[in-house]
């Protein structure tokens, strides 16, 4: 089968690789129909995630049809049409029974490296190199799916597969973001990052009772289209001083919580961020963390940092004075796909959430490579291109 | 039914045969040595698994599973009420066979000893209530000895591989009884030449054995 493949640092190509076989009595096997780039592929292609291999299959926020069960599925049948969460969870163990998926204790068969990097491993991922377990990803034409039972779900008819696709990872992490607001009703809520995840947090927290979701990014087309379909308000890091506009939009007090949706590429306008970039490069830290310090400057007194972007190992001068001082909620994590995706299918269903605008640029698998390009430049108004294998 | 001695053993039988079979996690390399007492290397390792004790020995009745478990590679026999000899081939091939006995030594508590090895080696596996509803503490204890010819030769000079193979087989104890499986990503595909991928088993094997760090 054909298969986008990281060849090297910031190298992707197509390959013909093996098809995927049943291994396991809960495994699936899934013919891919759509395959989405993420804000997390471009740590692993630009090598900020190790333990990538040449030849890894990239791919995790996907959707297809099952064409074949193992002998322990019971919950799906092969011709189902089903959206897979991206983290793998096996529904026995502790952290599955209490709903923290990506926490699971057995789906990483390469636990190692994490264990070793963070005291623990956390829940595999499909696509998502050898500290994630060494999964094949979906840019594919077929992908194996272990534990079958508890990542797959079935998709509501008349749902297009480009827009149920983000069921899988954006939509999850977004509303996991906005979920650790605790929010009650009638709160001001600031989103760093306008990507596909930070625009799926802004909605979910409006669902979850937000009165004024303000987004944060410096790309003029993101913050237009957060602007157009949600209805949020925006402010460009690029032109505006972000502490002082939130400052003063909320009259002195500072949002009540704030969703950082930027990751570890997270960039600045200023010296920090150069010192940051320098140090990266160097290897002397791996993650840029200047939205994560905004986010804590910014948020009022007693209120909640929720992370959702992805972070690796070590951050060099984190406000850790304001936060202990202003006695802030730090909430963050690795979203826990299968406890919100038959939810937000159900939204998705009843027309609360259109995810489908993300995909602006579907293509055919064969282009993969095109669409990270495209994806990582944000050329063309690119908030997500999504693969098509057949 | 199978009675509760033998699904003890059986649980005896996974630990030790896994852990016996040192050839499987050799070549690894950790900075501390562990304990030393009386000449004997000893480890202490534990897990918790999501199930209540009784559960946790009633697996062990399931026969298909338990096969799953040990693979191919040993075989369990009663001796007597409480005892059992257990023969295993080393699954990495080579030939190296060797032979434990199992002792119930109460409700709570099995004990092996090797009696015929390349590594002289003993242990013994407790099974204690987890606090809250945390289910489970596998905690188990292994002394062996290190150093010598034999092992020299086998690639055992240092004395940290059996610490490795036990901690890995308490996590696969552990996945078998919470899903019925352990996962193994090995043969996923690639877009790798044999070659390639020949080195990222190795690899993948660096980053599958040990666990625990
Ligand atoms: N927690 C999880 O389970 C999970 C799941 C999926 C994605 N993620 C992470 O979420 C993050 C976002 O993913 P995405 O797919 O939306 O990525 P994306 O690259 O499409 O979006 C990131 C956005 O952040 C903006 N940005 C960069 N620096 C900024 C700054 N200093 N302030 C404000 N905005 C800034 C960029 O311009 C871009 O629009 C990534 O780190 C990704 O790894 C996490
Ligand atoms: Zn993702
Ligand atoms: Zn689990």
């Amino acid at each position: 089968m054909r298969a986008l493949c990281w060849e090297g640092v910031g190298k992707l190509a197509v390959r013909d690789v093996p098809e995927p076989r049943i291994r396991a009595e809960g495994d699936i096997i899934v013919k891919v129909r759509a395959s989405s780039v993420c804000g997390s592929d471009l740590h692993l292609i630009n090598g900020f995630l190790p333990a990538m291999r040449e030849g890894d299959i990239l791919g995790h926020e996907f959707m297809g049809e099952v064409v074949e069960t193992g002998p322990g599925v019971r919950r799906l049948a092969v011709g189902d049409r089903v959206v897979v969460g991206s983290v793998v969870a096996c529904g026995g163990c502790w952290y599955c029974r209490t709903e923290q998926y990506s926490l699971c204790d057995n789906s990483n068969p390469q636990p190692v490296f994490t264990e070793k990097l963070w005291g623990h491993s956390p829940a595999g991922i499909l696509g998502y190199s050898h500290a994630a377990g060494g999964y094949s990803g979906s840019h594919a034409e077929y992908i194996r799916v272990p534990f079958g039972d508890v990542g797959a779900f079935k998709v509501p008819d008349g749902v297009p597969d480009d827009s149920v696709v983000f069921a899988s990872d954006a939509m999850p992490t977004g509303w996991m973001g906005a979920d650790f607001c605790g929010l009650t009703g009638g709160e001001v809520v600031a989103v760093w990052g306008a990507g596909g995840v930070g625009q799926m947090a802004a909605r979910a927290a409006q669902l979850l009772g937000a009165e004024r979701v303000i987004v944060i990014d410096r790309l003029p087309e993101r913050l237009g289209t957060a602007a157009d379909r949600l209805g949020v308000e925006t402010i460009n890091y690029a032109e505006t001083d972000v502490l002082e506009a939130l400052r003063e939009m909320t009259a002195g007090r500072g949002p009540d919580a704030c969703i950082e949706a930027v990751g570890m590429e997270s960039h600045d306008v200023g010296p920090a961020y150069a010192y940051d970039k320098a140090k990266q490069t160097a290897r002397l830290q791996v993650d840029r963390p200047t939205s994560v310090r905004q986010a804590i400057m910014a948020c009022r007194k007693g209120g909640t940092v929720s992370i959702v972007g992805v972070y690796a190992g070590l951050v060099d001068k984190f406000p850790l004075g304001a936060a202990m001082n202003k006695a802030l909620v730090l909430r963050m994590g690795q979203m826990h796909a299968q406890r919100y995706i038959p939810m937000l299918l159900d939204r998705i269903a009843a027309g609360e959430i259109d995810p489908g605008y993300l995909a602006t640029h579907p293509m055919p698998l064969e282009q993969g490579a095109r669409g990270y390009e495209m994806f990582e430049k944000k050329e063309d108004g690119c908030l997500r291109s999504v693969l098509h294998p057949a | 039914m199978t009675s509760n001695g033998t699904r003890w053993a059986l649980l005896g039988a996974t630990t030790a045969t896994a852990v016996g079979v040192g050839r499987l996690v050799a070549r690894r390399r950790r900075r501390h040595q562990p304990d030393r007492q009386d000449g004997w290397y000893v480890v202490r390792r534990g897990i918790t698994v999501d199930r209540p004790v009784d559960a946790v020995i009633g697996f062990w009745t399931d026969r298909e599973r338990l096969d799953r478990a040990l693979a191919e590679w040993a075989t369990l026999e009663q001796l007597d009420e409480n005892r059992w000899r257990c023969v295993a081939i080393d699954p990495a091939g080579g030939g190296t066979e060797w032979r434990a006995e199992l002792t119930v030594d109460g409700p709570g508590r099995l004990s092996w000893r090797i009696t015929d090895g390349p590594v002289p080696q003993e242990g013994h596996v407790d099974l204690v209530a987890a606090p809250q509803d945390r289910g489970t503490e596998i905690r188990a204890e292994l002394r062996y000895r290190g150093g010598g010819p034999l092992r020299r030769a086998l690639g055992l000079a240092r004395g940290d591989e059996p610490d490795l193979g036990l901690r890995d087989a308490l996590r696969r104890i552990k996945s078998l009884i919470e899903t019925g499986q352990v996962v193994d990503t090995r043969h996923d595909p690639s877009g790798r030449s044999p070659a390639q991928e020949q080195a990222t088993d190795k690899v993948r094997e660096r980053l599958t054995t040990g666990g625990r760090a």
